[in-house]
């Protein structure tokens, strides 16, 4: 086998071109999962009566089971329940109608928000139950402690574990590929689909996955040594 | 002016507070003694709800609730009269010295930015900190720790100030400023409650003591009085072990 340099620039180049399909399930995915563990890490560390079991179902559940098989039973099951409501109202609304990279979206979410409830979850933990009191002794709202107090320095402390969970939803948003989204992987077997070059084309998009992770890497270190000015104390 | 009235308070099955009864005039300095578990630290945080009492009535100047029903509103109200100074100082981590004080003028009375910096700035240099406004909690002593967590408490302009073991965890070296910043403050006639175990402290500032034991009060009067006549043998016996001679020089 010979590498060939200039299918390489060119698979490369022509990768780049998906590059914001890929940082956009990405992104998405992580703000929306980040969103949704925030709250079901809300309802398991106050221990809200009802929701509580819901949340902690949640999180066992899509923690138990593949990303990719999150994804399958969004694929197949959401057009039945869409179809399913349309028809009972009366809509004209199909579910042929959804753009495929709307389920990976949908579903990488709720993924993401099954790991991220975890990761904020322990951030909660990581804050002294003092730095709470201290701010109701002044008088402060729960919200506005949360707001003010909490959440700040649980971020802190949870963000070597956002990067990470950062990191894993771009790599798998490969799994988009799927549900026939056409993200950085896929680009690379359509690529190499006219000269049977494969491993040419995936050692491009290998450096592009690279590449952006580096980048997430310095993002969040920057940002840490920013956030984390205060805290003098830790041991890294 | 201070009434507590039956207060009570449980934990699971335990109770630890069984039915504390206490006036306080306002400009009063109370030290509250007793042994350890007695439920000082639990009855201190009764106060401003920390724990919420099972049974009892809180009355803060001219604000008074019955625990029992007490809801959100009514908790604040009360915090809003009351601040407190931890043992261990639990200042915000994540905010410099000038900050923390701060924080509760911009956030809880919603004071402009600029008037509740000078604020904080003056009180912050009333405790000796005039040169520590930009530190972080991490970059302080324990002893410079609380006394920004007893400027932080006093900028609420409190009808009272609760204080627990504010000196406890603190190196034997250190003790001497924060009390002595304590001792200032009370000067000034602010209304506070202090459980410690400094006895000097207790003879020099306070003007009414409480001896609590398994969750009641079993003793309160002037230091003078207390300390030199206990009328109780469980006072008398506490003091004793607590200064082995059994004598006070006022
Ligand atoms: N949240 C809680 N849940 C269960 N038990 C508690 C709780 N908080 C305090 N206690 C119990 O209350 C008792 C201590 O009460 P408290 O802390 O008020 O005593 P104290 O007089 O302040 O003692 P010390 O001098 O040691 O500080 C202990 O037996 C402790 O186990
Ligand atoms: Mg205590």
């Amino acid at each position: 086998m010979k590498l060939d340099p200039s299918f390489i620039w060119k698979a490369f180049v022509e990768l780049l071109s998906v590059v914001p399909t890929t940082l956009l399930i990405t992104v998405v995915s992580v703000a929306c999962g980040l969103l949704i563990g925030t709250a079901i890490a809300l309802i398991r560390t106050f221990r809200v009566p009802v929701l509580h079991p819901v949340a902690a179902a949640y999180v066992t559940f899509f923690r138990g089971t593949p990303m990719i098989t999150h994804l399958l039973l969004i694929y197949f099951g959401m057009p039945l329940i869409v179809d399913g409501v349309s028809a009972f109202f009366g809509w004209p609304f199909r579910s042929s109608a959804i753009p495929m990279i709307a389920f990976a979206l949908l579903s990488f979410s709720i993924t993401a928000g099954a790991y991220a409830s975890e990761v904020v979850r322990s951030g909660l933990i990581a804050v002294s139950k003092g730095q709470l009191e201290a701010a109701y002794s002044i008088g402060m709202t729960t919200p506005q402690a949360l707001r003010r107090i909490v959440f700040p320095q649980a971020f802190a402390a949870s963000l070597p574990n956002i990067t990470q969970l950062f990191i894993g939803m771009l790599h798998g948003s490969t799994l988009a590929f799927a549900v026939s989204v056409v993200e950085i992987n896929a680009k690379a077997q359509i690529v190499a689909a006219t000269n049977w070059k494969f491993f040419d084309a995936y050692l491009a998009a290998a450096l592009i996955f690279w590449g952006l992770t580096v980048l997430i890497e310095r993002a969040a270190g920057l940002l840490e040594r920013r956030i984390q000015l205060y805290n003098r104390g830790g041991v890294a | 002016m201070i009434r507590l009235q039956g207060i009570e308070k449980s934990f699971g099955r335990h109770p630890m507070l069984k039915g504390i009864d206490l006036e306080i005039g306002t400009g009063e300095v109370v030290v509250i003694l007793g042994p350890s578990g007695s439920g000082k630290t639990t009855l201190l945080r009764c106060l401003n709800f920390l724990e919420k009492p099972n049974a009892g009535r809180i009355r803060v100047g001219d604000y008074e609730v019955d625990c029992r029903t007490a809801g959100k509103k009514e908790i604040q109200q009360l915090r809003l009269r009351t601040a407190m100074v931890f043992q261990q100082y639990n200042l915000f981590r994540h905010k410099t010295a000038l900050e923390n004080v701060m924080e509760g003028l911009l956030v809880v009375r919603k004071l402009p930015k600029r008037e509740a910096r000078e604020q904080s700035v003056q009180l912050l240099e009333k405790v000796g900190l005039g040169g520590k406004l930009d530190a972080y909690p991490s970059q302080l002593s324990g002893g410079q720790q609380q006394r920004v967590g007893i400027a932080r408490a006093l900028a609420l302009n409190p009808e009272v100030i609760l204080f627990d073991e504010p000196t406890s965890a603190l190196d034997p070296e250190l003790v001497g400023e924060v009390l002595s910043v304590i001792r200032k403050i009370a000067k000034e006639g602010i209304t506070m409650i202090v459980v410690t175990h400094e006895m000097g402290f207790a003879q020099d500032v306070a003007n009414h003591v409480v001896f609590m034991d398994e969750g009641k009060v079993v003793e309160e009067g002037h230091p003078n009085r207390l300390f030199s006549s206990p009328k109780e043998e469980r006072t008398r016996q506490f003091l004793k072990r607590i200064t082995p001679d059994g004598v006070y020089s006022i």
